[in-house]
């Protein structure tokens, strides 16, 4: 899962590249199994809980199957700025009104816009628990935004935007790698918009959305840590249970991203001093039986100074400051991405070769015994990290739940992972990491653009 | 484990509060429903040997999840980088794990790695720590390499040359982001040319000529048992740890010359006008404003007065951030810090927004400094404000990574480990006054610095209007080496 964007600051570290869960751990390491309970309420609304003790808070997740795919028409951008809007006033809530029941209680609350969901999360002392529930059924059953808030709300994704784009030398380099890896899916068009798009949103398409995505068939709703099940599930029934099931079809993005049948490339110019390489590859639905392999492999790859790429082009050619791959997962098509920020007077034509040298390595012998177990060891411990906190192990719940289809697979997936073999790996990189299946870009400084092409500075 | 009172105190507290805050008498439906009765939490307690050596070894325990942070510490850090090799205790630092007598960088990377853990090791201000994180089960080997990359490194030339040219590709990095250009020159604003003064990780001047005997003679120096601390924090018992640290730090020696001093915390400058600086990047693709002046040490009186006045103004109800993005919309984020440090470290409050936006949020920025003091924050407003703080610092303790960090920087500067019981009380126990008191005193707006990097021309006119003594430095003059700020201009220009 790849989140694009959050409700306010870095609050939120995102674990998208090794997302799934892992339960039995290789050698001596206990691994916690996560106890939860599943039901669905008559109207739709799937319920997932796990009590835990072990602090006096709790977690309160509601995940709403609805992404950036999803933003309509010449609105690119709209599930994000919507998510936005979600803290302003609602059916029975003033604006900011989630904020005092969380934060100033000593909690926090957050959400996060990716492709396929939106995600809205709260962890508070448990003593709280009811009154949130209370509060996320009643955002759930309708808004109430007045122009004034939703214009100034959509000032701060404008300045989201530029903080993520504009400003970072290399936020641009990310934006465009994604909008030019996808033809036909609406995955081409990057969740944080463009500030046109923004500006053509209005408070009808809010309703509109909201009508449409935000209904109880569409959510899940995630509790992990410090609650009575028997009083949840009586607080639920209060709150979630009488909210009413719509008779309208539920829309979904049916777009089928079709197969690429040859390399592409691109050349752009940016605000960065250091030339950039990406190269994207389309792989299948998170879903699918080789996203396991697919992992292992990005691991392999980049998890850290003995990766594969990191010792090639930073260590030992130090052609790189920078390298990086991600296996990132999405619903209904996924991307392989490999990047090199270049060191100093290094050539990125040098940094892509080393980046399919590396991939050949891969497709052309098994890789040893020794570093598949590494790369196996890297992700468990990744995924003990995430699951330290109740928000962490709701995360883990809810993705299992809405994007694999199974909140089992929280208990599940360590298994199909010990399962991937040398063989596998190499399988996969040959199926997917075929010339004709690549799109790179390459992203260099605007002092290196031929003359006759510069754009006259500050418009 | 002991169990924390004061924490099933401040649940009721809040509750009491916020009862009063919103319950309005309408349908069930339309008002939340009230918290129920809090329950109390518990905060490991840690356990602690001074090994013979002089090494402090603190354990604490945290089973919920099978893994192990240990973390040693050097009590020194950037600020004794000499004046012209800025960045030699990060360099220091970051080679510890690029080689050692018995390992080359490779091997480190991949035994670590092997174990499904992560070895990080760098220099921040009054510190340098290695820190190790992985699995219970895998803590024995990874507490071998730990101590063998901060006991036996050897500062190989053609690593010293590999890791200098990173550090110059990240400092060129850092100078493409109006946000990380801003930080560097509120530094230089603030402190001027003594130690805090520097970038950590060095200036492309700086890093040039640092040598490898530099390195070995500040890793002489500072690395020895009797200037660290050991933090091993997470699934262990405090014996088991207690026997790892004795087993691979035991036999450090202490050398026989005396320790480093290590300086006295030193009082605020005396205060001046503040300056407004003001550094033009034609391309950047929106203004990083910030407003930087001296705050407190570590163990000033004041330090929770001082971290309750700057939770008032930060978070994301914070008064900056209600000001500038939830009643304006003028950028995604503001926020403040005060960074207490051995000696007196930066107050820092920020926002990025759009370039013509850049005047007045430096405006808003100075007045919301002034407000604190001039309208304090009364009961219903201060109360989740240290809410805020006292969920955080809880919420910091459920992780093991969390835990070691917060025993690390007590233990860092000699105070007492209990300060984790009674942090929850010292928050609760600050009133009105105290802020008023604190703002007035240590955050005066008028000798505070302002500090905007993005495209001038648009809002440096605005800015003029108010501010006639505004410093303009273009990007391509910009010198963080000397607190001037300038490139030394040629004759006759």
């Amino acid at each position: 899962m790849v989140r694009i964007s959050k409700r306010f600051l870095a609050l939120f570290v995102a674990v998208g590249a090794l997302a799934g869960a892992l339960v039995v751990a290789p050698a001596q390491t206990r691994m916690p199994q996560m106890k939860f309970t599943d039901r669905t309420l008559p109207n739709g609304m799937r319920v997932l809980s796990a009590p835990d003790s072990s602090s006096p808070t709790v977690a309160i997740q509601v995940w709403y199957h609805v992404g950036s795919k999803d933003d309509p028409q010449s609105r690119s951008g709209f599930a994000h700025l919507f998510e936005h809007i979600m803290f302003k006033s609602t059916k029975n809530m003033k604006s900011e009104m989630m904020d005092r029941l969380t934060e100033d209680v000593g909690g926090f609350n957050n959400a996060f816009t990716a492709d396929d969901v939106t995600v809205y999360f709260e962890v508070v002392p448990s003593n709280y628990l009811e009154t949130l529930l209370w509060a996320e059924a009643d955002r759930l059953s309708g808004l109430n935004v007045d122009d004034p808030n939703f214009k100034s709300e959509r000032d701060v994704v404008k300045e989201e935007f530029r903080q993520g784009v504009l400003a970072p030398p290399y936020g641009r380099f990310e934006y465009l790698l994604q909008q030019k890896s996808f033809a036909e899916h609406p995955y081409k068009r990057p969740g944080i918009g463009s500030i046109e798009d923004l500006d053509a949103a209005s408070l009808k398409d809010v309703q509109e959305f909201h009508t449409t995505y935000y209904r109880p068939d569409n959510a899940t709703l995630v509790v992990v840590g410090d609650f009575d099940p028997k009083q949840l599930d009586a607080w639920v029934d209060k709150y979630f249970a009488p909210i009413a099931k719509p008779n309208r079809p539920l829309p979904r993005v049916q777009v089928k991203e079709p197969e690429r049948k040859a390399e592409m490339r691109f050349t752009e110019y940016g605000r960065n001093d250091l030339p950039a390489v990406g190269l994207t590859y389309l792989t299948p639905r998170q879903a699918d039986a080789d996203s396991d392999a697919l992992r292992v492999a990005d691991a392999i790859l980049s998890a850290g100074e003995s990766s594969r790429l990191y010792n090639s082009l930073v260590y030992q050619q130090q052609l790189a400051a920078e390298v990086n791959s991600a296996a990132e997962m999405r619903e209904d098509a996924s991307l392989f991405v490999l990047t090199a920020i270049l060191s100093e007077g290094k050539k990125p034509e040098d940094a892509e070769k080393s980046l399919l040298a590396e991939i050949r390595k891969l497709q052309d012998a098994p890789v040893s015994a020794a570093e598949l177990e590494k790369a196996k060891n890297q992700i468990i411990t990744d995924q003990l990290r995430q699951r330290e906190t109740s928000n962490g192990k709701a995360l883990a719940l809810g993705e299992a739940a809405v994007l694999l289809g199974d909140p089992a697979r929280v208990n599940t997936d360590l298994a199909r992972l010990q399962a991937v073999t040398a063989a596998d790996i190499q399988r996969v990189m040959k199926k997917y990491f075929a010339d004709t299946n690549r799109m790179v870009l390459h992203y260099l400084p605007e002092a290196s653009k031929p003359a006759e092409k510069k754009v006259g500075e500050g418009k | 484990m002991r169990t924390m009172k004061h924490l099933s105190l401040l649940f009721v507290l809040l509750s009491l509060s916020f009862v009063g805050n919103v319950t309005r008498a309408q349908t069930p439906q339309a008002t939340p429903p009230p918290p129920a009765p809090p329950r109390s939490g518990t905060f490991p307690k840690p356990v602690e040997e001074t090994l013979p050596n002089g090494l402090r070894v603190i354990v604490v325990q945290r089973s919920e999840t099978p893994l192990v942070s240990a973390q040693l510490l050097i009590k020194n850090g950037g600020e004794v980088d000499p004046p012209e090799l800025a960045g030699l205790a990060d360099m220091t630092a970051g080679l510890l794990t690029k080689g050692t007598q018995t390992r080359d960088a490779t091997r480190i990377a991949q035994e670590v790695e092997s174990l499904g853990g992560s070895l990080d090791s760098v220099a921040r201000w009054d510190s340098s720590f290695a820190n190790v994180s992985v699995m219970s089960s895998k803590i024995a080997p990874a507490m071998e390499i730990l101590a063998d990359v901060v006991r036996r490194p050897t500062f190989k030339s053609e690593e010293v040359e590999r890791l200098r040219q990173q550090y110059l590709d990240n400092f060129t990095l850092y100078l493409g982001e109006p946000g990380s250009i801003a930080r560097f020159v509120a530094a230089r604003v603030v402190f001027g040319d003594s130690p805090y003064g520097h970038p950590l990780a060095g200036t492309a001047e700086s890093l040039t000529r640092i040598t490898a005997a530099d390195i070995t003679k500040l890793h002489s120096r500072y690395y020895r048992p009797d200037n660290a601390i050991l933090v091993i924090g997470g699934d262990i018992t405090a014996k088991d740890g207690i026997a790892l640290a004795t087993k691979y730090f035991g036999d450090w020696q202490k050398p026989s010359t005396p320790l480093p001093e290590i300086s006295a915390a030193k009082e605020t400058a005396a205060s001046k006008t503040g300056r407004i600086v003001v550094i033009d990047k034609p391309d950047a693709g929106q203004a990083a404003v910030y407003l930087a002046r001296s705050g407190i040490n570590r163990k000033d009186p004041d330090y929770f007065r001082g971290i309750v006045s700057n939770s008032v103004l930060s978070g994301y109800s914070g008064r900056l951030n209600q000001e500038i993005r939830i009643k304006r919309g003028l950028s995604y984020g503001a926020g403040s810090s005060l960074d207490a440090r051995r000696d007196v470290g930066p107050f820092v409050a920020s926002a990025q927004t759009k370039n013509e936006s850049g005047a007045v949020v430096a405006d808003l920025l100075l007045s919301e400094i002034a407000r604190l003091s001039s309208a304090p924050p009364a009961d219903p407003e201060l109360t989740p404000r240290k809410a805020v703080l006292i969920g955080g610092f809880s919420r910091n303790l459920e992780t093991a990574g969390g835990l070691v960090g917060q025993v690390g920087s007590l233990a860092l500067h000699g105070m007492s480990l209990d300060e984790i019981n009674r942090y929850i009380n010292n928050v609760q126990a600050i009133t009105t006054a105290d802020v008023q008191k604190f703002a007035g005193t240590r955050l005066d707006a008028k000798t505070s610095n302002i500090i905007i990097v993005g495209n001038a021309k648009a809002f440096l006119p605005e800015l003029q209007k108010k501010y006639p003594n505004v410093e303009v430095i273009p990007v391509s003059e910009l010198d963080l080496n000397t607190a001037l700020l300038r490139k030394k201009q040629q004759a006759g220009q």
